[in-house]
This record gives C-alpha cells, structure tokens and sequence, in this order.
C-alpha cells in the first residue's frame, strides 16, 4: 500500500493587493475560477463535480447491468422457452390436422368384402392429444404475459379452435354414415381453418415470441449503454485523477486519501463492469449465434415441414377447383434445403458441431422425401386421386419423413442446449455486479467528498 | 395506454367501424353499371333470366352473362378478369389458400339430372343407381336391357339398345357433382376413377366426350341409347328434345326424379351443417329421403374489389338474387330451389364481406 504522505498543513500567504492602476484581461475556466474566487471554491467545484460523476457512473452503471443482466435472464429463461412453447404450439396443430385428415381419407376408402375399414380411433386420440398439448402451449404463453397483440392472437386462436373442432366433428360423423363427399368437404373447411386461421395464428404467436426473444437479446447485449457507462466512468476517473493532481500541486500533498479510495473504487467497479460484459458477452455470443440461430432456423424447418405435409393431404381432397397446391409445396421445400440458403444450410453452417451432426440425417434424406411428395402431386395433377392418397400417405410414414422430422428434432434439441447453456453463463456471469457498481459509487462520493471536505476546512 | 391512448384508439375504432359498415351496406344510390359474369353452364339459364329482371328493374345496371364452365368461372374470378364466377362447385383448398378472400356464396339449390335417350321408352323415368351409373361409364355394362337395369325397372320394356355414356371433357362442376354420387354409391368408381371437376374417365369404345351442357344435350339427342348428366335447368331444352331422366337410388334405396319436394328433403339434412364459408358436399345424405345429387350454385367473388364502386354494384347485385322477390321467384322456373332462410342468411353474410 503506498504510504500517503502528509505535509503540515500550509495556510496559504495573503495575496498582495491587486494593482489598481492596471486591468487583467478576463480568465475562464477552473483556473481562471481558482483565481478568481481562490482554492475553497475550486475545491467546492471540485466536491460537485466528482459527487456528480460519481452517481452519474452509479446510476448508469447499475442501470446498464440490470438492464443487461436482465435481458439475459429473460432470454434463458422466459423467451427462448416460450418461443419454443409458441413452436410446438404450430407444430401441435399442424400434426393434429394432417393426421386426422390422412386418417378419415383412410377410413373412407372401399375396403375388400368382408374386411371393416381401418379404425379412426387412434388418429382421433392423437388429434385430442395434440390439441390438449396446443391448449396447454397457449395457457403457458399467457402465464407469461404478453402484449396485446399476442393476446388479440390467442384469443382468435382459441375461437378458430373452437370452430376447427366443430368441423372435424362434422366430417367423422359424415364419414360413419358413408357420406364420403360431405364429410370430404367438412374436412376441407377444417383444413382450411387450421391452414387460413389457427396455423397462421400459431405463426402470428411465434414471430410474437421471437420478436421478444430478440428484444431481450437486444437488451442484453445492447453495446451503447455500455459504452455510454464506461464513458461516465472514465470521466469520473479522469476527474479524479485531475483533482488530485491539483490538490498535489495546490497543497504540496502526494496523496489524498479520500480521493485515492474513490478512484480504487471506480477502478475496481470499471474493471469489473468490463471483465463481467466481456465475459457475459462472449457467452451471449456463442449462445446466440450456435444456439438461438439456429434453434430459430430448425424451428422454422420444422414448421415449413409440417406445411409440406399438410399442402400434400390438403391436395389429395381439395378437388372441385382449379388450384393445386404443388408450388406452394415446392417453394416451403425450398425454404426448409438442404442447400445454401436454406433452413437447414444455414442451421448446419453455425458452427455448432453437435447441430450439425444431427443434421446429416435431415440434410441426405429432405431431397428424396420432397420427390416423394412430388410424386404425390403428379398424380393428382393427372387425376389419379386413389394413387395420389397412397403415395401421399406411403411418403409421410416414409423413412425419409421420419429421418428428416427426427433429425432436425435432434439437431433443434442440441441448439436449444448450446443456448440454454450459454445463456444461463451469461446470466450468471453478472452476479453481484450491479451492487458492486452502486456500493463503488456510494463509496465514491463519501471518501471523495471527505477527502475534499478536510483540504477545505483548512481555509477557513 | 394512457387515457388519451384509449380515447384515440376508441375514436379511431368508431371511425373504422362506421368505415366498415358504410362499405357493407347496399348503396343507397339505384344500381347501375355493368358486371361481367362468366361459368357454370348449370346455372347460365337462370343467370341470364336474373339479368333481364335486374336490368328491368335498374335500367342503369347491366349483368353480361357468359357461360364456359365451373372451372373457368373459378379461375377468372380469382384472376379478376370477371367480377362474378358462376360454378357448381365449391371452391377446393387449393383455391381458397392459393387465393385468400375468394369466397363461394350460394346463390340457389340445384339438381342434377340424369339424361337418357331410348326413344321407346319417351316419358318414362327408368330407375338407375350409382353402381349401374358407374358400370355404364366405366364399360361393364353396355347395354340398356343388361339384367342389372331389369332387376330394378320390372315391367319396363328395356330395349337391345347399347349405352354411350357421354362425360364433359372440361373442368366442369357437373362432373364433379355426377362422379361424386358414383363415387359414393360404388367404391370400385372411388377407387378407379374418384370425384372430381376432372377425372380420368374410363373409355369405353362408345364412349364420347363432349364439352358443355348445349352440347351434353345436342350429343345426346344425336346418339339413341346416350346417357349423360346436365343441371336441372336444361331439363325443358331435354325433354323437348325427346330426353328421358332417369330416377335414382339414394342411400335409402329410393328411386326419386328431382322435384322440389326431393330436392328439399334432401337439402333439409345439410342446413345444419353448412359451414359459414358455405363449403359442402350434398350428395347423397344421410337417411335416403331426398334426391341424392344436390347442390349449391355459387357466385365466386374476391372479398376485394378494385375499388369501392366495384364492390357495391356486385354486393347490390348478389343481394338483389338472394333476397329480391323477383329473382327468387325465377329460381323455381329453372327447377332450382331457393336458398333456405339458414343459408340465405350465411349468403348475406359473406356478400357484406364485399370491399
């Protein structure tokens, strides 16, 4: 520890008279404040100044790390995970609607003499399973709050449910009554509900949640706020520095000891600060760009992969008009890849090495299951509808379905770790550093202001 | 939201509101300018009688009608080269997700006839079902007197007469109503061929493809021993042209000739049911106590319109068909029904939907 060296205290020598006869030209500044109103009131300028930038790094400071530190909280903790919810939320429905559809176009087929056509219950289980776990997605994203939008969202959501159900409900007791066309036309209606309201509604919620996942990513990596703190902090500093290099002149003291415990603390605090947001940063940086990147791009694959399906299945029944849903299908094939550009290029190049290894799966089997379903689209197109149901089906229980949904389910569940992960660390990472910052600026302006005070009453 | 928030979103809110129902509502001016109509062949003849009335009724308002089929009826509304298309089907999920705001509104109930021409048989409606209806079409059975037709027609003198089965070779809203019913009543058909506006027709060596209903009709009356299928409307131009209609088997075993009392019956069992978009099938329902090929006529229309006159002339129009006396008095003529209170009002609901 430096030895702080005091000199008897000096009283200043009485200043001569001014000379009367000759004028100064006007002085500015502290100098100039110095001489004009002599060393008390630069020392009472000096006790403003440093109490002032001493809060002024207080408040910012701590202000800058709660607002970080708390962004990052939210972003592990409560929007990555409701964005997920919001995920499966689509992805609920979007399986509810395509199995039940498949399952009725199954039941209403000609069956062999003698055989029962094959049993919807288990379809109908699966529909009532998906739309429990979309109703649980939807209470767990209100739970957590929301802006009016995502409310408006879900309300509208809830209704359309509401109604989806009601039509399916329509088109399997058509079907029990071998009404094939009718309970194909309610089935139409409820796919045009699940595909016009409750899917862009699942959609609508999830760009909610990832518009607040981003907001919170915003916050907790926003680079200004930091700036500006440090900023204040070296003010401060230098403040310090400059006053005590004046007192040094001014009163032949080395040190003042208020003044040098206020400049550990807002060198301790800065350092602090700046090691924390490194740290915090870095984690962040990995947990976003190996984690939510492409955990966002997976998840988009997998909803334009239930699309694909649910385009396929609508094609088969959707016959009395003049569209084909073909090209809507090829362009969600190209959005989802492999290839550069895509959902899964761009979820594989990250440069997380679990995601893209659990990728390799989706990215060698997507291409055969798209001609699969292509497949599908030709036959419809040539107005074998019966084929066009088989191959349909044939490619949604294919390997190729079943390698591309579970392998960007793998994949999107290594990226969801690699984040949770990282930004658990960023989160932890600030610790008790909006303490440290508010204590180091208390401890500022009383030791600065102490330090100040004694130089003071010496004058009078 | 502060209150100043609120009393701005509450002003604006009104604004909107009063916006919206001023769009929706008739206008108050009389009906004028032109609307181009253009589709289903079923629904020509009473399209053409409601544009007379109407142009009666608003010297301003014209209505040009074109006939051309259910499919092109669909595609040149979405494409917005008509203001309404005609089809007797409803639009496909293709349609309504590749063409968002395009709406199907029933404008009337039909039917659907089958048509046969044995010249000894004039006036006798000959029992049919969709089975012997498939096997017609798909060349097992070939002639009139096969036993599958006597086992049902006992006493009628069926004559060695071999059958030309007759199918629309265009996108055709018909054929998706008549392949419906085979489908229904013949899984081998469902399997086969299915429903559609478009299948793969089985092709018989009599068979003959033809395009249109005039020419159904003018087909038919050339071939003795035809049968094919065309809306109720033509049923007149038919029967004088020496065309039989052919009864037929509904789910109950019923052997019924469009009527209003069948259509109605069978209309009764989908009321209910009718979703608010008004997408259905009403082929051949439950309970087997109406004539099994019904449907709505539709007027396909954009909810948006190129501008605000637009809009209104269609809503006046649409509005004037399901609701004016005049023009639900015409339904009738052509063999149609009138919308049912229920349906009527789901109609009205999407033409207000108009913009």
């Amino acid at each position: 520890m430096a030895t702080i060296v005091t000199a008897p205290a000096q009283v200043p020598a009485a200043r001569p008279a001014p000379d009367s006869g000759r004028r100064r030209p006007p002085r500015r500044g502290l100098r100039h404040l110095a001489t004009a109103r002599g060393t008390p009131s630069m020392i009472q300028a000096m006790i403003a100044a440093i109490v002032i930038l001493s809060l002024a790094w207080g408040g910012l400071g701590a202000w800058t790390v709660a607002t970080h530190s708390s962004g990052a909280t939210s972003l592990a903790y409560t929007g990555e995970p409701y964005s997920r919810d919001a995920q499966r939320l689509y992805l609920a429905v979007a399986d509810a609607d395509v199995t039940i559809t498949t399952s009725f176009l199954a039941q209403a087929q000609p069956v062999p003499p003698g055989q029962q056509p094959p049993s919807s219950l288990a379809a109908r289980q699966r529909l009532q399973a998906d739309l429990a776990q979309a109703s649980q997605y939807l209470a767990d994203l209100m739970n957590g709050g929301g802006n009016a939008v995502l409310t408006q969202a879900v309300a509208t959501f809830e209704q359309d449910l509401a109604a989806y159900q009601g039509y399916v409900a329509t088109a399997q007791t058509e079907y029990a009554q071998d009404v094939i066309p009718a309970g194909d036309s309610a089935m139409e209606v409820a796919s045009e509900e699940a595909h016009l309201g409750l899917l862009p509604e699942a959609r609508l919620i999830y760009s909610q949640e990832i518009a607040a996942v981003g907001a919170s990513r915003n916050q907790a990596t926003s680079l200004p706020t930091t700036v500006i703190a440090i900023v204040v902090g070296l003010a401060a500093l230098i403040m310090l520095l400059w006053a005590q290099r004046w007192m040094a002149r001014r009163t032949h003291r080395v040190f003042n000891l208020g003044l040098v415990v206020a400049t550990a603390a807002l060198v301790v605090s800065i350092g602090w600060l700046a090691a924390t947001f490194g740290l915090a940063s870095s984690d962040l940086s990995t947990a976003i760009g190996q984690g939510a990147n492409p955990a966002e791009a997976l998840a988009q694959a997998s909803i334009d992969v239930q699309q694909i399906r649910g385009d396929s299945i609508l094609n088969v029944i959707a016959r009395s008009g003049t569209t084909s849903l073909q090209a809507d299908s090829a362009a969600q094939a190209r959005n989802v890849g492999p290839g550069s550009g895509s959902l899964l290029g761009e979820a594989s190049a990250a440069g997380n090495r679990l995601v893209t290894t659990d990728l390799a799966g989706a990215i060698a089997a997507a291409p055969a299951w798209q001609v699969a379903n292509n497949q599908g689209y030709t036959l419809g197109s040539q107005h074998q509808y019966n084929a066009e149901l088989e191959s349909i089906k044939s490619a949604q229980v294919s390997n190729g379905y079943n390698q591309v949904t579970s392998s960007v389910s793998r994949a999107l569940d290594a990226a969801q770790q690699t984040f949770t992960t990282q930004a658990d660390d960023a989160s932890s990472a600030f610790g008790p550093l909006e303490a440290v910052v508010i204590v180091a600026a208390l401890v500022m302006v009383v030791a600065s202001a102490w330090g100040l005070a004694r130089r003071l009453a010496e004058y009078r | 939201m502060g209150l100043t928030g609120i009393g701005l979103a509450a002003a604006f809110g009104t604004i909107a509101s009063a916006a919206s129902r001023a769009a929706a509502a008739p206008s108050a001016a009389s009906p004028g300018g032109t609307i181009n109509e253009a589709g289903s062949s079923l629904l020509l003849p009473l399209m053409q009688k409601w544009a007379a009335d109407y142009h009666q009724q608003f010297p301003g308002a014209t209505v040009d009608t074109a006939g051309g089929g259910s499919t092109a009826g669909i595609s040149d509304a979405a494409a917005g080269s008509n203001d309404v298309g005609a089809s007797d089907a409803y639009l496909s999920s293709g349609d309504v997700l590749v063409h968002p705001g395009l709406l199907n509104i029933p404008l009337a109930v039909s039917a659907q006839s089958v048509i046969f021409n044995l010249p000894s048989l004039r006036g006798t409606n000959i029992k049919l079902s969709g089975t012997i209806l498939a096997e017609m079409y798909s060349g097992q059975v070939t002639m009139w007197n096969d036993p599958q037709i006597q086992a049902i027609n006992a006493g009628v003198p069926l004559p060695a007469i071999r059958v030309v089965p007759l199918h629309r070779t265009e996108g055709s809203g018909d054929t998706f109503i008549f392949t419906s019913y085979l489908s229904t009543q013949d899984p081998d058909w469902n399997t086969a061929a299915g429903y559609g506006t478009l299948v793969n027709w089985p092709s018989p060596p009599a068979a003959r493809p033809v395009t249109g209903s005039n020419t159904m009709i003018t087909g038919c009356e050339q071939v003795v021993g035809c049968v094919g299928y065309n809306g109720v409307s033509y049923l007149p131009q038919e029967q004088a042209g020496g065309l039989g209609e052919a009864a037929l088997q509904n789910g109950g075993g019923r052997y019924l000739i469009p009527s209003p009392a069948t259509i109605q019956a069978e209309l009764d069992k989908f009321i209910a049911i009718t979703p608010p978009n008004e997408t259905i099938a009403m082929i051949d329902g439950a309970g087997g106590y109406g004539y099994p090929i019904i449907n709505y006529e539709y007027a396909i229309v954009k909810t948006v319109q190129p501008d605000a006159a637009t809009a209104a002339r269609i809503r006046d129009f649409l509005q004037w068909v399901i609701s004016s006396p005049t023009a639900t008095s015409q339904v009738s003529s052509v063999g149609f029904q009138p919308l049912p209170a229920d349906v009527q009002q789901l109609s009205q609901a999407q033409i207000e939907e108009i913009r």
